[in-house]
């Protein structure tokens, strides 16, 4: 099997039969040290025979390449007197470094006289044999080269090369190229040639695949369980005003969760412009907790702490029997940052309203969300939240993990149907969504699902 | 959710039952019990059922669902000569007086507890209301007032040994400081005193030395005082109830408010009506009512037509007909109600703005870009743009503001992975929040989606062209406009314009914005805002 670059010296070989290495580098245009090897190479594999032989090489010194250049100092020296004589001081002058070796070579070649401190050429000008054999080291004779050696001009080397004879020529089949290519494919030559092989066993280069991110596949799939059943998706802002986030939510305005280091606060106040249900809002509070309420507090501004604020908002619209309806939020709440705790997550909240539904309807609906998140097994916890009436605790199976509690639910509070006029009856939950993809992802440390390391999140593998 | 911490034999010998029974049992009560060491257990115990923060609670509502006791539990309770004379206290204006006698083995550790947990849920951190117990037997006289003191009345606070002046209670003592300010007013602070001066208790800080409870006590008096009535009855209740479940026996203290006198604790009863067929539509679930009202031991009538519950003092949460709907479920169990399979009648529909995200997620890998996904909340100082909402309350410098945009985001995520494998391509599709003056909190979340490759050369084109076709393939005949905006080279950022709008900007980040981020590599960013590319 030959590379492209063997095949290509073979090819010049066919037509020389001999020929050696520099010759070789020339006319491919390969550097010598390649040809040097790919002979080796080719001996090996038996094409060509080669011989080993140490050249004399005659190189250029600092001061030779300097002399080509500007020629010999005795060269110059004959040249700028151009037949008059002139005297010493002038030269030097005129020559300076070189004074002293152009005097010299000029009175041992016979081609100045000196009298009584002046210089008599003998020539109009002058150009050396030496000069000529610098210019080109190759036709220069025995006799001259060992001159400039002398002077040291030059300086001589040994160096290898290889003599060539080619012994078998490639057959179209001993031929391995790399690449197919179009040429090779509309010529018909690609029947001419063997490819290379590859080591395919070898590890490939690193390729940076594209990749959804994992956790954001887990909120889309939730996204797409609520949608196979029936329900339909809402989006509110982060920003909420206290209302929409506790009042409306039955949240006395003293409730421990509304106390400042329970949620964010941010700058300003909201508008509420809906007077009718501000009314209802602060008489059922009054009515029920027996304080007076401030709308002041309601309209506070706040990063909402729940996802309930979103099905508060779709409530307030007052919306008809029946509804199905999701969101699936960030919420902020001040917390320390660990493995198992951020200061912002997401939640599924969901509602229904429908004029015959039932708590055991509304537990039939988280079983089967459960089920088809693939959460098989779950069991319900009575609870306590301050805007349903019954209400449960969702606890799902993890294997290992055991039985975790996952969500909250319940029938919305008559007071709060009261609030927005809705006659029919409503459920709603609320769960966060980070533990269970934890669990699914088999991550341990929460802040992974948020990982600022690309590497981190290029190995991530898929899920089942 | 209220954590207690029990002896486990307080609750297993007298209801003979195994662990795992009262685990199970717990659970069916909006309990969980998890075991600490041999013999303590730790109960998360629901803020809305304070009666269950004392063993005594506990065990009465276990042998309800056991059906060894139903119905309310009746207690013992006597008139006593003792009286409470409440003055004029504006700044805590309700007190509350009871006495609790024969009391056995006084478990003083519970009691403490029991105290406190009520001060940390119905009290809302004494602020509400404050609990002070005391051995009746160590008090004087038969008449208690509850006035303000000056500060520089005298008394010897609960673990002291000395007198103290109510200002040096205050400033020194640890209850002082975290529970001093609360209640004072004009340099005076409430207190329980005997008829003849000497302090009993200084409501809501401290109780006194001398009449300090020990496991001999067998007597006792409370005071409740606070700022609600209504938390200060419930309260009071709460505690003779349980008291008297555990064997004590109620006395009666006449309180004095005013011209009016009442008999305290109120041991408060509220009738609610309620019917079978309200709660069976409610449940979806048909059942006897009465028969499980009384095993929440409460006293239940039924008939025919009318269901009259009469709730007992220690069921405070109890309130409406709806309240007793939750309790016939507990009652039956959640886990037997027999849960319906539910099939979808409706179709399901997504968010315009969600399958818009969908498509363009789906290009951009097909662009070769991976997906990131960071926090909204963010450091202030990486912001590149003024306008933003900050936090009042950060718990972080970290993150103490909210994202306005995603190029930012993108820039501190490059900047943590510079020895990463090269090229870095991502992109993050999310919500940034601006001000807004179409919403009604002034300010509104807007989806956007932020590309950003990061590689030892990179070219203002490596990114307008798949950002180019992505736009493309949505439909969008993008056109670009020379801009000037400091976070990019001047000369090397576009404005990405569709039908007039500004739909986003694409650029070489400008050097002075990587060596803000302690970038080393040349960076291309670029940020469309999909809101105006449908609207």
């Amino acid at each position: 099997m030959l590379s492209e670059n063997e095949l290509k010296i073979l090819e010049f070989l066919k037509s020389v039969k001999k020929s050696n290495s520099d010759e070789i580098a020339k006319r491919t245009g390969l550097e010598t040290n390649s040809v040097l090897s790919l002979l080796e190479l080719l001996a090996s594999k038996g094409y060509v025979r080669i011989e080993r032989i140490n050249v004399e090489q005659y190189e250029l010194t600092e001061e030779g390449k300097k002399r080509k250049e500007e020629g010999l100092p005795e060269d110059i020296l004959i040249n700028i007197l151009k037949g008059k004589e002139k005297s010493l001081d002038e030269i030097k002058e005129l020559l300076r470094d070189d004074y002293n070796i152009a005097i010299s070579w000029a009175r041992r070649k016979g081609l100045i006289k000196i009298e009584q401190g002046k210089v008599i050429p003998k020539f109009n000008e002058y150009r050396s044999k030496e000069f000529e054999a610098l210019i080109s080291l190759e036709n220069a004779d025995k006799e001259t080269l060992a001159l400039l050696e002398r002077r040291g001009l030059i300086i001589r080397k040994q160096r290898a090369i290889l003599q060539v004879e080619l012994i078998r020529e490639p057959q179209a089949n001993d031929i391995g190229i790399t690449y197919l290519t179009h040429e090779l494919l509309v010529t018909g030559d690609w029947t001419k040639y063997k490819f290379r092989k590859y080591n395919v066993r070898a590890f490939p280069p690193f390729y940076p695949l594209a990749k959804k991110h994992y956790f954001k596949e887990f909120l889309e799939k939730v996204k797409d369980v609520m949608i196979s059943l029936g329900f339909k998706e809402v989006n509110t802002n982060y920003i909420e005003m206290e209302f929409y986030n506790f009042d409306l939510l039955f949240q006395p305005q003293d409730h421990p969760a509304r106390e400042i280091h329970d949620s964010f606060s941010v700058e300003g106040k909201g508008k509420l412009t809906d007077k009718e249900l501000l009314e209802n809002v602060k008489r059922i509070h009054e009515q029920s907790w027996n304080y007076t309420w401030s709308q002041e507090i309601s309209l506070r501004l706040m990063l909402r702490s729940q996802a309930t604020a979103t099905t508060a908002r779709v409530l307030a619209s007052r919306p008809k029997a029946p509804l199905k309806s999701f969101t699936i939020g960030k919420v902020f709440r001040p917390d320390s940052i660990d493995a198992t705790h951020l200061i912002e997550f997401h939640q599924l909240d969901g509602l229904i309203i429908d004029d015959n539904f039932t708590f055991r309807d509304l537990l039939g609906v988280l079983k089967e969300i459960f089920y088809r998140l693939n959460i098989k097994e779950v069991k319900f916890k009575p609870a306590y939240f301050p805007f349903t009436e019954p209400s449960v605790e969702v606890y799902g199976y993890l294997g290992k993990l055991g039985w975790v509690e996952m969500c909250g639910a319940g029938l919305l509070r008559p007071e709060i149907l009261e609030a927005v006029n809705i006659k029919s009856r409503a459920g709603a939950w609320g769960m966060g969504l980070e533990r269970i993809a934890m669990h699914f992802l088999n991550i341990n440390d929460i802040r992974l699902l948020y990982s600022n390391n690309i590497e981190y999140i290029r190995e991530m593998k898929e899920s089942e | 959710m209220v954590t207690i911490v029990l002896n486990k034999y307080k609750l297993l010998n007298p209801l003979k039952i195994s662990e795992s029974e009262l685990e199970e049992l717990l659970f069916n009560l909006k309990s969980e019990m998890k075991p600490l060491d041999e013999n303590s257990v730790e109960i998360e115990i629901n803020a809305d059922r304070l009666d269950l923060l004392h063993s005594a609670g506990i065990i009465r509502a276990i042998k309800g669902l056991l059906n060894i006791e139903v119905g309310e539990s009746k207690y013992k309770v006597v008139k006593t000569d003792y009286k409470l004379i409440v003055n004029d206290v504006k700044s805590r204006p309700y007190a509350l007086g009871a006495i609790v006698y024969g009391l056995e083995n006084l478990d003083l550790q519970e009691l403490i507890q029991f105290q406190e947990k009520l001060h940390s849920t119905i009290g809302r951190k004494r602020k509400k209301v404050a609990i002070g117990i005391h051995n009746l037997d160590k008090i004087d006289s038969k008449e208690i007032l509850y006035k303000y003191v000056s500060l520089n009345h005298k008394f010897v606070p609960l673990n002291y040994s000395e007198e103290m002046s109510v200002k040096d209670v205050i400033i020194k003592t640890e209850q002082g400081k975290l529970y001093g300010e609360i209640s004072i007013l004009d340099e005076r602070s409430p207190a329980i005193i005997q008829n003849d001066g000497q302090i009993l208790s200084l409501p809501p800080i401290i109780n006194s030395e001398k009449t300090k409870l020990t496991e001999k006590t067998k007597n006792l008096f409370i005071d409740v005082t606070g700022t609600s009535f209504d938390a200060v009855a419930q309260t009071l209740d709460l505690i003779v109830t349980n008291l008297a479940e555990a064997g004590g026996t109620i006395g009666i203290v006449e309180t004095k408010i005013g011209e009016n006198v009442i008999s305290s604790p109120l041991l408060i009863h509220n009738l609610v009506q309620t019917n079978k067929d309200y709660i069976s539509n409610i449940l979806g679930f048909n059942t006897e009512i009465c028969p499980q009202i009384m095993r929440m031991r409460m006293n239940c009538e039924d008939d025919g037509k009318v269901i009259k519950v009469l709730t007992p003092p220690y069921r405070i949460d109890v309130k409406k007909e709806i309240d007793l709907v939750e309790d016939v479920a507990m009652g039956i169990g959640y886990n037997n109600l027999g849960i319906p399979k539910y099939s979808a009648t409706s179709y399901g529909e997504y968010d315009e703005l969600s399958l818009l995200e969908r498509k363009i997620r789906d290009l951009s890998i097909g662009a070769n870009f991976t997906e990131v996904f960071n926090f909204v909340l963010i450091k202030d100082s990486k912001l590149l743009e003024n306008d933003y909402v900050k936090i009042v309350n950060p718990i972080s410098v970290e993150y103490n503001a909210i994202r306005n945009s995603l190029l930012p985001v993108l820039l501190d995520f490059l900047s943590r992975n510079q020895h990463a494998r090269f090229p870095v391509r991502v992109f993050e599709i999310g919500d940034v929040v601006i001000r807004s003056n179409d919403t009604d909190v002034g300010y509104t979340n807007d989806k956007r989606i932020g590309y950003a490759i990061m590689d030892s050369r990179v070219s203002f084109e490596e990114l307008q062209s798949p950002l180019h076709y992505i736009l493309k393939t949505l439909g969008i005949e993008p056109i670009y406009e020379e801009v000037t905006d400091n976070i990019f080279m001047e000369g090397r950022v576009a404005q990405i314009k569709h039908m007039n709008k500004v739909i986003g900007i694409l650029g070489e980040v400008n050097p002075l914005v990587l060596n803000k981020f302690k970038i080393e590599y040349p960076v291309v960013l670029g940020e469309v805002y999909l809101r105006r590319l449908k609207y």
